[in-house]
């Protein structure tokens, strides 16, 4: 190995795309991505309530309409006196955006049916709006219907909501308060980002291996230095230019978001985070972790959170306070250097065996699935970071990378960041060897379409 | 002394033998043109050469020792499938070439300016490669495989792609590396250019090696002793018995132009002193060499 000429080497793979425009582009566009995606939640919340909705409503069961209570999203006028026929025609022109028809009570179900008319498709929202309003309308009906005097008292009291903390134990047996959506979240975005940056940067090696291949330049670049130098050269000129943009947009993001908080201060960017907190719980509730936590959606959720915020808020800003930010940075960084080297030598050898990037497809199959496997598991690593399946999906080298970060942030024994860090450096080596052979000859080979009978054929090769 | 000492080189990939216990020499300071027909194994003798690739079985030595990859940095290698990367500026690839060649930064652009000079190429220099044609980019392909001064220069079709101007040029440039003292080693299917520029050849069939030696010997030794004479009479020139005989004998007006067949070992005295015998008057009389072009086919066509 001569170390001069790798040198030479990393440096043009590093300086030709760190020069590149979109180099640039992303490097400065990704914190701001970053801090908008904290500002973007509540400005959505804000943007997407309905304005001044006009809604008739034909109450023929008369039980109703007291509770068609009207709010700064909806109107509701009663309407009751006028034929559903004549209304409907003339719906539109009474500048009503919908028309809603209660049924008369079925005094033995005791219940009513409502039909909704619009001009245009109802939002879902309205629609629950609507709906939990007769609802309340009709339960309370039928409550009334029993006749027994301060039921609705019981009921009342009957209803229970039992706020739940969950705190974090340390050796010392000190409790700490935490949220664990914040967990949820920041596990989610590392696996995110992780597998980007492993599936992109190695794609990158690819492309640059096919690029040297089809352009001919190959041939005078391995009679001048080996062909394992030009393969390492360019995995770790490739891997500078992927660790020097995840050092700036930390860099970046820290210093805008400090920029910012230091401007409108640090309580409205908690608030924000607090926003985002309970929309990831809602949504990662919606993806099936708790299905009974569904019913707490939608109407329920807004009432609740004006008196849950404030210790929900403290928890949120506790957790966030607490995060072992040093301990994740190094391990993205561990992860995705021994990751990305992996599976960078994978692909090399998956760019030497074709003349262009359309013939990748089949040969690449067997190496992106388990990196999409790996994904998947660290999807379900941020719901249950203890399972079996998420346990040894971070101790397997294929999939270790991306799994065991998403388990970081909820602590992992240091044994087993150990044995996954030792089996990954292995398989690397490995690997890194198994490529390099099929590296060496595959990029002088032209004219034929290389299959997975060639690729053994080259590995048998001495 | 050689540069070059191949000893029965073997390469095998899989079943396919593409050479086969090839053993040449490449003297010091000569041209030598390495020939043979397509897929002979001419590229794989070349990329071992390169330590490109690592031969099934022999040893090269070079300057007398085993070939090591530090010896590569004295090599310069123009491969047929001629290449540089598209995206990237001249300047910038011809001293990213030249530093993997083991030149230092400063070293590379002195004399990569000076080869701009030299061609008239200076103005390329912030172009990318995709912007210039084929002739242009060979031409700054030619420089980045002798900026380094390599000892060994292998040259595979390195007038393919080039206008009769340009060749011109660089077949200048290779006279003048041979007069620095270089070796240069010549693969190509253009014969005339085998007899004008080399030294010595190899020719190599089917993975093994069917002649190699001095251009002129070679010529010689596969000659037919034929001689053509010129000379004006009236008459025709006469046959001598077991002297020679005549091939053809193409008259305009008084002046003749003959080819004789003369038999091996002929005593080239005796012949002229029979045609001077007779009424006719001597305007040239040479030996006929045959070509290259003819003595390759010859060859080739024979093994088949």
């Amino acid at each position: 190995m001569n170390l001069h000429i790798i040198n030479v080497i990393i440096g043009r793979e590093y300086m030709t795309r760190v020069k590149k425009k979109s180099f640039l582009i992303t490097t400065f566009l990704g914190p701001i991505f970053f801090a908008a995606m904290c500002i973007l939640p509540s400005l959505i919340m804000f943007m997407s309530t309905d304005k001044g909705k006009e809604v008739a409503v034909i109450d023929q069961s008369g039980i109703v309409m007291p509770y068609m209570t009207s709010n700064e999203e909806t109107t509701y006028t009663d309407c009751s006196g006028i034929p559903v026929d004549s209304m409907k025609v003339r719906c539109k022109e009474a500048g009503m955006d919908a028309l809603v028809v209660i049924s008369p009570l079925d005094s033995v179900g005791k219940t009513v049916s409502v039909d909704a008319y619009s001009g245009k498709p109802m939002s879902v929202d309205m629609k629950d709006a609507i709906r939990s309003r007769v609802n309340e309308a009709v339960e309370n009906y039928r409550l009334e219907s029993y006749r027994i005097d301060g039921l609705r008292q019981i009921i009342d009291d009957v209803k229970a909501d039992v706020p739940v903390s969950t705190f974090t134990l340390d050796d010392s047996g000190e409790e700490k308060i935490t949220s664990s959506e914040v967990y949820m979240i920041i596990s989610l975005v590392l696996s995110i980002i992780i597998y980007m940056f492993i599936a992109m940067f190695s794609a990158m090696v690819m492309q640059s291996v096919i690029e040297e291949k089809s352009s001919r330049v190959v041939e005078v670049l391995v009679s001048s230095v080996k062909a394992t130098e030009l393969m390492f050269g360019k995995i770790i000129g490739v891997a500078c230019v992927a660790l020097t943009q995840f050092l700036l947009w930390v860099v970046l993001t820290a210093v805008l978001v400090l920029g910012v908080g230091s401007f409108v201060g640090f309580d409205s960017i908690a608030g924000s985070a607090n926003v985002q907190t309970e929309q990831m719980a809602q949504m990662t509730e919606g993806l099936g972790v708790d299905p009974s936590a569904l019913d707490a959606t939608g109407m329920n959720m807004q009432v609740e959170m004006p008196q849950e915020g404030s210790s929900e808020m403290a928890a949120v800003l506790e957790t966030v306070k607490d995060i072992n930010y040093p301990l994740i940075l190094i391990s993205f960084v561990v992860y995705f250097v021994l990751g990305y080297l992996l599976y960078a030598s994978l692909f090399a050898a998956i760019g030497s065996a074709v003349e262009n990037e359309a013939d990748t497809q089949q040969l690449q199959l067997p190496v992106t699935i388990p990196l999409l496997i790996a994904f998947f598991i660290a999807f379900y690593a941020f719901k249950s970071p203890d399972s079996q399946v998420v346990f040894w999906g971070s101790v397997i080298p294929f999939t270790s990378p991306i799994v065991m970060l998403a388990r970081i942030p909820f602590g992992v024994p240091a044994w087993e960041l150990a044995l996954s860090i030792v089996l990954l450096v292995v398989t690397f080596v490995l690997i890194a060897y198994l490529s390099a052979k099929i590296y060496k000859i595959g990029i002088l080979m032209f004219g034929k379409k290389t299959s997975f009978k060639d690729l053994y054929k080259w590995l048998k090769q001495k | 002394m050689d540069i070059i000492q191949c000893k029965d080189v073997s390469k095998s990939f899989g079943e396919k033998v593409a050479l086969d216990h090839v053993s040449v020499n490449i003297p010091k300071g000569m041209i030598f043109g390495l020939l043979g027909p397509n897929g002979a194994g001419k590229t794989t003798l070349i990329r071992i050469i390169n330590r490109i690739t690592i031969p099934s079985g022999g040893t090269i030595l070079f300057d007398g020792h085993p070939i090591t990859q530090s010896d590569v940095e004295r090599i310069g290698y123009l491969p047929e499938e001629r290449g540089l990367y598209r995206k990237m500026k001249v300047g910038d690839q011809a001293m990213y070439l030249a530093q993997l060649k083991g030149m230092s930064a400063k070293d590379a652009g002195d004399a990569l300016r000076s080869w701009f000079v030299k061609f008239g190429i200076q103005s390329w220099w912030n172009k990318k490669v995709e912007e210039l044609s084929k002739g242009m980019a060979q031409k700054v392909q030619f420089i980045t495989t002798v900026v380094h001064r390599p000892s060994l220069l292998i040259l595979d079709e390195p007038f393919s792609g080039f206008d009769p101007v340009n060749a011109q040029l660089i077949r200048d440039e290779i006279l003048k590396l041979k007069e620095e003292g270089s070796t240069i080693v010549l693969s190509t299917h253009n014969m005339e250019s085998v007899e004008e520029l080399c030294d010595n050849i190899a020719l190599i069939n089917k993975s093994r090696l069917v002649i190699t030696g001095g251009v002129d010997e070679i010529r010689h030794k596969y000659g037919n002793n034929n001689v053509e004479l010129v000379y004006t009479s009236s008459a025709s020139l006469q046959p001598a018995g077991s002297l020679f005989r005549i091939l053809s004998d193409t008259c305009d007006s008084d002046r003749h132009t003959a080819v004789l067949s003369l038999e091996r070992g002929t005593d080239t005295n005796e012949v002229l002193r029979h045609i001077i015998s007779q009424p006719l008057v001597v305007n040239s009389y040479k030996e006929l060499v045959p070509r290259m072009n003819d003595i390759f086919i010859k060859l080739v066509t024979e093994e088949e």
